[in-house]
């Protein structure tokens, strides 16, 4: 074993070394894709997500009576699994580094923190498209299954489905960003990210207008169906309500925050 | 190099870290001592940047931490092996921080065989212990091949060999050029590694200095079988003492002007006859960390580390 160790000489001899230059942001946002994905809790999260994905596409599948057998209504159970499964993965993109206190390495690598944070962003919409492209994989298998067994099925997929479906996924994944940055702890913002969305809820039976402006599923499913007529200011206030706003929150709370 | 002026922190209105200031430099090894709660471990964390200070500054080879394009590069940093991903394994864990460092991934092999790890590089970190948490956070610190180390407790956990093989590592660096800052709360171990000192308790620096002027003894421990004769002698020769239990003269040279050999002369023109004259150096760091820390001790305990 060698104890040989390289210290770069301040004024040493050989060859100077490049003065370091900024990590490049691409390198940030494949370090946090890594950082996302490369642990066996990630990995188990990860592969819920596909199961019950196909296990909610087995249910139009199997009851053809009662759910329509088109690619729109199929989305609809890919997108109610991502819709559970997301957010909680996306929490914990931005927990956990609190959580398991790796934030003590990572903000010395980059103390720029607000690098770090927009880079967990994009590796989550990288993830949150990513899952929606999976989605659609398993829609269209449930479909070729169905269509298979010699049913009569309804496969094209209009432009505006896709899109609405593919948002959908990404605001389920901001939703969980959000939450995570603003609470930055793992278990308190999980469990939020289905009480929050349960509340509201109920919200939406106690009284329909105001339950409307306030409840992020209500919102996101509008998103889903493409129902932009006549929602399009509940939708934005969601958005800014659950999302834009803890963001903004959690970023300036990130930025501020002692690492101890 | 490595320069703090007067970083202050408090934490609830309770003063943590207080007007600490020192520079490193490169080539040498500094040991940052204190007691558990001293403040050690906040100041290095405004160093690199991730606790703010209140008031003060600290620069990198002349530049603020958070100034550094890519500070891995120029500072190797570990502040807590306990704060690693359990569910990555050693060589993933290096392997960020290569990839963050922009150095190529062959240096990950490289470290994990030098600082002992190989055999469990595959392994989750979970199951490592708290020794080969820190010889993976050693590698981390070295992973950008930097100039500068920050390491706080970095023997902790540590065996024997590990604390020796430790030892060699960091005098290696420093050999080379580096500039080493550790904490510890280890006497023996600081005065074993360093060969600069900054002493902290209760959150300000008590003593700081080149490690042999701080271990240097500045009392002289004078002894005769006529203590009556040697009293009187001390007396006449303007030699201020104090007399300890079974007849010990201690003699301050603190101020320069008494040397050991001036008060051999002032004994031997009255002819009194010494039987021991010694510099109490056996454990003057010691005796030096326990003055200084001991007062604070109680309430240094109560402060969050």
């Amino acid at each position: 074993m060698s104890m040989t160790i390289a210290a770069r000489m301040p004024s040493g001899e050989g060859p100077p070394s490049a003065p370091p230059q900024a990590i490049p942001f691409r390198r940030l946002i494949r370090v946090e894709w890594v950082k996302a994905t490369d642990t066996r809790a990630a990995r188990w999260l990860l592969g819920l997500v596909a199961v019950s994905t196909i296990g909610l596409m087995l249910v139009p599948v199997l009851a053809p009576a009662s759910i329509e057998q088109t690619y729109t209504s199929y989305l609809v159970f890919a997108a109610a699994a991502l819709g559970i499964l997301l957010p909680p993965v996306a929490v914990l993109m931005l927990t956990s580094e609190w959580s398991q206190r790796t934030a003590l390495t990572t903000f010395t690598q980059e103390p720029r923190r607000i690098r770090v944070i927009k880079a967990k962003l994009a590796a989550s919409m990288l993830l949150g498209g990513g899952a929606a492209v999976y989605g659609g994989v398993v829609t269209a298998a449930g479909l070729g299954v169905a269509a298979a067994s010699g049913r009569g099925v309804e496969a094209n997929l209009t432009a505006g489905a896709a899109a609405g479906f593919v948002l959908a996924a990404l605001l389920n994944v901001g939703f969980g960003v959000a939450l995570g940055a603003l609470l930055q702890n793992s278990a308190t913002a999980i469990a939020a990210s289905f009480v929050l969305p349960a509340t509201t809820g109920l919200l939406v039976l106690a009284s329909k207008p105001v339950g409307q402006w306030l409840d992020s599923s209500t919102a996101i499913n509008w998103v889903l169906k493409n129902q932009w007529g006549g929602h399009v200011p509940q939708i934005v206030f969601s958005v800014i309500l659950w999302i834009a706003a803890p963001l903004a929150i959690g970023i300036v709370r990130t930025m501020r925050r002692d690492v101890t | 190099m490595i320069t703090t002026a007067a970083l202050t922190k408090s934490y609830r209105q309770i003063p943590v870290v207080r007007d600490v200031s020192f520079h490193c430099e490169p080539g040498t090894i500094t040991g940052f001592l204190g007691a558990n709660g001293a403040g050690k471990s906040t100041t290095l964390k405004m160093i690199v940047g991730l606790t703010r200070p209140d008031r003060g500054s600290a620069t990198i080879d002349g530049r603020p931490f958070a100034d550094l394009p890519n500070p891995t590069r120029v500072v190797g940093t570990l502040l807590d092996a306990a704060a690693m991903h359990p569910g990555r394994t050693g060589r993933a864990t290096l392997t960020i921080a290569a990839r963050m460092a922009g150095v190529a991934t062959s240096r990950v092999e490289h470290l994990l065989d030098l600082v002992g790890i190989g055999h469990a590089a595959n392994q989750r970190v979970r199951t490592y212990s708290l020794g080969m948490r820190q010889r993976l956070g050693i590698a981390q610190a070295l992973v950008g091949e930097p100039s500068v180390l920050i390491l706080d407790e970095p023997a902790n956990g540590l065996d024997p060999e590990g604390i020796a093989w430790m030892r060699t590592l960091l005098a290696d660096f420093a050999g080379r050029g580096g500039t080493v800052l550790l904490s510890s709360h280890l006497l023996h171990e600081v005065q074993a590694t360093a060969d600069h000192l900054v002493v902290i308790a209760e959150g300000a620096v008590v003593a700081s200095g080149r490690m042999d002027e701080l271990l240097a003894s500045s009392t002289l421990v004078v002894r005769s079988p006529d203590p009556v004769a040697l009293a009187a002698a001390l007396r006449v020769g303007h030699i201020d003492y104090a007399l300890g239990p079974d007849a010990t003269f201690t003699v301050d040279l603190s101020g320069g002007g008494i040397t050991p050999e001036k008060v051999a002369g002032v004994a031997r023109d009255h002819q009194v006859l010494l039987s021991e004259l010694r510099r109490s150096d056996a454990d003057g760091l010691e005796q030096l960390f326990f003055s200084l820390t001991a007062a604070s001790a109680a309430h240094a305990q109560e402060v969050p580390a």
